[in-house]
């Protein structure tokens, strides 16, 4: 799309690191060469567009010096850029089209309209907390294409360009890949060198966590995990390795380094990046369904979230690090969509390289690609064409793939918790699986009701005003609860490691201690009866078990980086164990009723409880975020069984089922509801009666606020913007006719009038605003301001007597902004993606007002 | 400042690479067994485990190229008992990158506490003695930063005057701390978002 794609971004970054002023006279002159270029390509503008051009010449001067300091910001580069890239050239050419036929379709003035309008800075980008027009950027984009396709005949130059703009897209996600899997692996290894700090020391090398310490330790006796090289606390301080004074010493350290990790965490992020707090899904849903939040995909953000995950995780508090993966992947996503101008400057465009990024973030989360791209299809994204689908599967792939050569873990896995399971389970245990995912439903609605309360009541009380004390109060009650059980004293992707695990001869945890016979030589491990220290294992595991349903209620929310998969995961895994356990026993003792048919009188492969603990994770995150598909993808890749798909879909199914009845939302649509983000929602269905003109503004009695093409002036169209807050005005022929003519939105024209303002001579408020392209308009006076380029002539128009039903899916399908009503071809009113909003909520019987933002 | 972070980071980095611990193998072979006296005696099964580890070739890694060298002798004729119940692994890491990444780990935070120290305490200081000698360098509340940054031409001018890099810096930081200042008010104070 650009003249110099390549020129554009170097002189962008020139213009950021070297600040001396001599740069500041080199860069104008590349402009002048493209601007002398494309003087000579086009002849014969009209008068405007001859007045237009080289006061557009000053303003990029202009802009290069306010905008030189701005540059390093990612979030301001896009003005650099379109500055820079000199791609007005064919924006005139195609004004000189359309002026020259000027009989051109509607279709093709709609789209030469927004192509054209980048010619005022900034037309084209959003305000902060506003909702994007898909169908405008998707023209924009296939205007700018068109121009690609059109120039590439003309030079080698511009055939290489059009060959890097119709692989940028690949290169792109190449790169979020690439980085998505570096920042996981940091993470990885920093939370996990970092927990186990709380614990002990590797003198030797500090920046080995306990399992890296001990790795090549060779002593023949092995007493549960510690080793000479790894010194624990009490080992530093006072050489004693067991007794109450060392207990009371490990207890103290526990809790002072959960307490520092957790308060570094909760202040960085209150210093530094707010919006790097949370999990970030639904706030990364409602980005992809098209809503601006400046900042929130920012570098800030990016680091401290990284940071911030390491230490919350390292906290020991009840959350986890895969939720937050997904918005440091999109964060990513966002920044390298800043080197692709056909991304960084068209939010539509730039989704679908976030949609891909955050199927990276799933695939780097679970070292599970399919899963990913999956996730990112069914749960987060909007807008998913299937160009995007084969990006996020390449962009999943990369991740996944130099995740995997980093090897965090140092087990030829991306998670802790890989499993490798290849055990054949009987039919009747469908019964136990379904059970699980009804229990798994229960606990997932409880939890989501409690969380939600809970979020609402610190939104709404004076608790949201200590942000970083309750972080700490949590952190403290946290540890101090959880030091004791070793089960969750230890870190959570452990445990479910331990849950999910066989018992075999590797295993030495209390949890495998079955009365077992070693010595015949012909059985596997087999099934039997278990321990006192397995009914040891499963009360603490009960114990366990409640606890990390409190504390995750109180965690998720708080003002640190947290997530939800790995605490669901936990409760879930604990939950299927416990009647794993349970179904193991009842048929060791009676092996031989019908149920167990054949299978399990022989002793072996009978039941595992390990495979109930992955059921019931499926079932307790499927009951929490209402994720089918993707969840069974995502567990099966983590086993790397494909044996298990029926089970885990069985108890996907039922804990979704029980899930949906006993509450409506999942926890991410909860979360969105609370926040009053303005998402509508493709799942549900809209089933009223209403019609366009119940929900449409003004109501009765009510003036419509809109323009004339050719009759208002200058001061009319301030005061209009003066005395209304509406995001944009229907422009109709005039107040008799009420016949419309497009729609103009408040952003364009306040930057259109400003920008005529300084650059435009004899502009005053006096000056006719004129929409129309036509020259008969009588120029006595002031010389009229001609903003037909920010008009947008193709709106979407429906009549008044339009089902709501149709208008929804109108906005849900188009990606629609706002559209207008029309009554016997006349302009009614507008009904914007709000007005749908507040409408479905008040259908509902819940608060309309609680929508926010536009 | 951020060059020389970087310089400093790099230096420390390739310098601690060099000095690296020879202790640390980065291949291993381990193998779990039960303990002896459960699979030898039969009378009582215990939750001790074995545990070897030795550094072979992973075509060696099982019970014949690791346990018995070990303990030949102690399970003597009956090796067919012992050898199955035995779980043998091949497992691969890098030291240096667990390295380099938990150093990096630690700089970063340490850089972004004493940032975050400096904003907290030094920064509030500073700022008063810049504003009194400059009363008219105070930035307008404006929650589009970016706009009027832009646009307006008396910010470039001024910009464009006074353009050392000291108060290029300068006026970086403030529109990030603006931004910050704006996400924190709707986060801790409005609570509109992220609740």
């Amino acid at each position: 799309m650009e003249k110099f794609p390549l020129k554009g971004t170097v002189t962008s970054s020139t213009a950021t690191s070297s600040f001396g002023p001599a740069q500041l006279s080199t860069t104008p002159t590349m402009y002048h060469s493209v601007d002398a270029k494309n003087g000579n390509g086009v002849e014969g503008g009209s008068l405007s567009d001859a007045r237009l051009r080289p006061t557009g010449l000053t303003n990029r001067g202009a802009i290069i010096s306010s905008d030189e300091d701005m540059q390093q910001d990612v979030n301001h580069h896009h003005h650099g850029t379109s500055q820079l890239s000199g791609n007005n050239a064919y924006l005139d050419r195609n004004v000189r089209l359309d002026d020259g036929t000027s009989h051109c379709g509607i279709t093709f003035s709609g789209m030469q309209v927004s192509a054209d309008s980048d010619d005022i800075p900034g037309i084209g980008q959003y305000d902060d907390f506003h909702t994007i027009d898909w169908q405008r950027d998707i023209a924009r984009d296939r205007m700018r294409h068109r121009y690609i396709v059109k120039k590439k005949h003309d030079s080698m130059w511009d055939l290489i360009k059009g060959a890097h703009d119709a692989w940028s897209g690949w290169l792109c996600v190449l790169f979020v890949g690439l980085f998505t899997g570096v920042a996981a692996g940091v993470i990885d290894i920093g939370a996990s060198w970092m927990t186990d700090l709380k614990f002990g020391i590797c003198p030797q090398a500090f920046w080995l966590n306990k399992e890296q310490c001990c790795w090549s330790y060779n002593e023949t006796t092995f007493d549960g995990g510690n080793c000479s090289q790894w010194w624990t606390w009490p080992e530093v301080f006072s050489q004693s390795k067991t007794g109450a004074g060392s207990y009371v010493i490990s207890y103290m350290f526990y809790i002072a380094w959960a307490l520092l990790f957790a308060s570094l965490s909760a202040s960085l992020v209150r210093m530094f990046a707010p919006y790097a707090c949370g999990s970030g899904i639904p706030e990364i849903k409602t980005i992809l369904s098209g809503f601006i939040i400046r900042g929130y995909l920012g570098k800030w953000t990016l680091i401290i979230k990284s940071v911030g995950l390491i230490l919350s995780v390292s906290a020991g508090l009840s959350l986890g690090k895969e939720g937050p993966m997904v918005h440091i992947a999109c964060c990513i996503g966002n920044i390298f969509s800043y080197l692709f101008p056909k991304y960084g400057r068209n939010e539509a465009k730039k989704r679908e390289i976030l949609s891909a990024a955050a199927a990276a973030g799933v695939s780097v989360a679970f070292g599970a690609p399919i899963g990913g791209v999956l996730f990112s299809l069914e749960e987060v994204s909007y807008y998913f064409p299937l160009k995007t689908l084969w990006r996020s599967f390449f962009c999943a792939l990369i991740a996944a793939f130099v995740l995997r050569s980093i090897n965090p873990f140092g087990n030829e896995h991306s998670v802790l918790f890989f499993v490798e399971y290849n055990k054949p389970w009987i039919f009747f245990e469908l019964v136990p699986f379904v059970m699980l995912g009804i229990m798994g439903g229960i606990i997932a609605t409880l939890f989501i009701k409690a969380n939600l309360y809970w979020c609402r009541y610190r939104k709404t009380s004076k608790l949201g005003q200590y942000p970083v004390t309750e972080v700490l109060v949590v952190t403290v009650a946290t540890a101090i609860i959880a030091y004791p059980n070793p089960y969750t004293r230890m870190n959570t992707s452990q445990l479910i490691y331990l849950l999910f695990s066989q018992c075999g001869v590797s295993n030495a945890d209390m949890l495998c201690d079955y009365d077992r016979n070693f010595t015949d030589v012909n059985s596997a491990i087999e099934i039997a009866a278990a321990g006192p220290r397995v009914y040891q294992a499963v009360w603490l595991l009960v114990l366990a078990l409640i606890l990390k349903l409190i504390m995750t209620i109180f965690t998720f929310g708080m003002k640190v980086p947290c997530g939800l998969f790995i605490p669901s995961l936990c409760l879930g895994a604990i939950m299927g164990r416990i009647v794993g356990i349970g179904m193991e026993q009842l048929a060791y003792k009676y092996p031989h009723i019908w149920v167990f048919s054949e299978e399990c009188s022989t002793g072996v492969d009978c039941i595992t409880p390990g495979l109930y603990a992955m059921v019931g994770a499926a079932a307790v995150l499927g009951g929490v975020t209402r994720m089918t598909v993707s969840l069974v993808v995502i567990m099966f890749e983590l086993t790397g069984g494909v044996r298990y798909i029926v089970p885990l879909m069985a108890a996907a199914m039922a804990s979704k089922w029980v899930g949906d009845a006993l509450g409506k939302q999942g926890i991410y649509d909860a979360h969105i509801g609370l926040n009053g983000y303005p998402f509508l929602d493709s799942k549900d269905e809209f089933q009223h009666t209403s019609l366009a003109a119940d929900v449409m503004q003004p109501k009765r009695n009510e003036a419509l606020n809109v323009l004339t093409q050719d009759s208002m002036t200058v001061d009319d169209v301030d005061t209009l913007l003066k005395e209304t807050e509406h995001n944009g005005f229907p422009v109709i022929v005039s107040r008799e006719s009420q016949y419309l003519v497009g729609f103009v939105l408040r952003r364009d024209l306040n930057l259109a009038i400003a920008n005529a303002r300084r650059l435009m001579e004899g502009i005053t408020g006096q000056s006719l605003v004129i929409f129309t392209s036509g020259s008969n308009v009588q120029t006595h006076g002031p010389p009229p301001l001609k903003l037909k380029k920010i008009l947008d002539m193709a709106p979407i128009t429906i009549t008044d007597q339009t089902p709501m039903e149709t208008v929804v899916d109108m906005f849900r399908k188009l990606g629609l902004r706002q559209t207008l009503v029309t009554h016997n071809g006349r302009l009614l009113g507008v009904i914007t993606k709000k007005d749908v909003l507040r409408h479905v909520k008040q259908l509902d019987n819940e608060d309309p007002s609680s929508v926010l933002f536009n | 400042m951020r060059e020389y972070i970087l310089l400093t980071l790099s230096i420390i980095l390739i310098s601690l690479s060099q000095c690296q611990a020879q202790s640390y193998d980065d291949k291993r072979c381990k193998c779990i067994c039960p303990s002896l006296s459960s699979v030898l005696n039969t009378s009582q099964s215990s939750p001790e485990r074995l545990n070897i580890i030795a550094s072979v070739a992973p075509s060696k890694c099982n019970c014949d190229g690791v346990i018995l060298p070990h303990l030949g002798n102690q399970i003597k004729g009956k090796e067919q008992i012992f050898c199955p119940r035995c779980d043998c692994k091949y497992e691969n890491r890098n030291t240096t990158i667990i390295k380099i990444v938990v150093i990096i780990v630690i700089w970063v935070i340490s850089l972004l506490v004493i940032y975050m120290l400096f904003l907290i305490c030094l920064d509030p200081l500073l700022n008063k003695r810049i504003h009194k000698g400059a009363a008219s360098g105070s930035y307008q509340e404006h929650t589009n930063e970016e706009d009027d940054s832009t646009i307006s031409p008396g910010t470039s001018h001024a910009m464009g005057v006074r353009g050392n890099v000291l108060n290029r810096v300068g006026h970086q930081q403030d529109k990030w701390k603006r931004q910050v200042r704006e996400q924190r008010r709707n986060i801790y104070d409005r609570h509109t978002m992220l609740n």
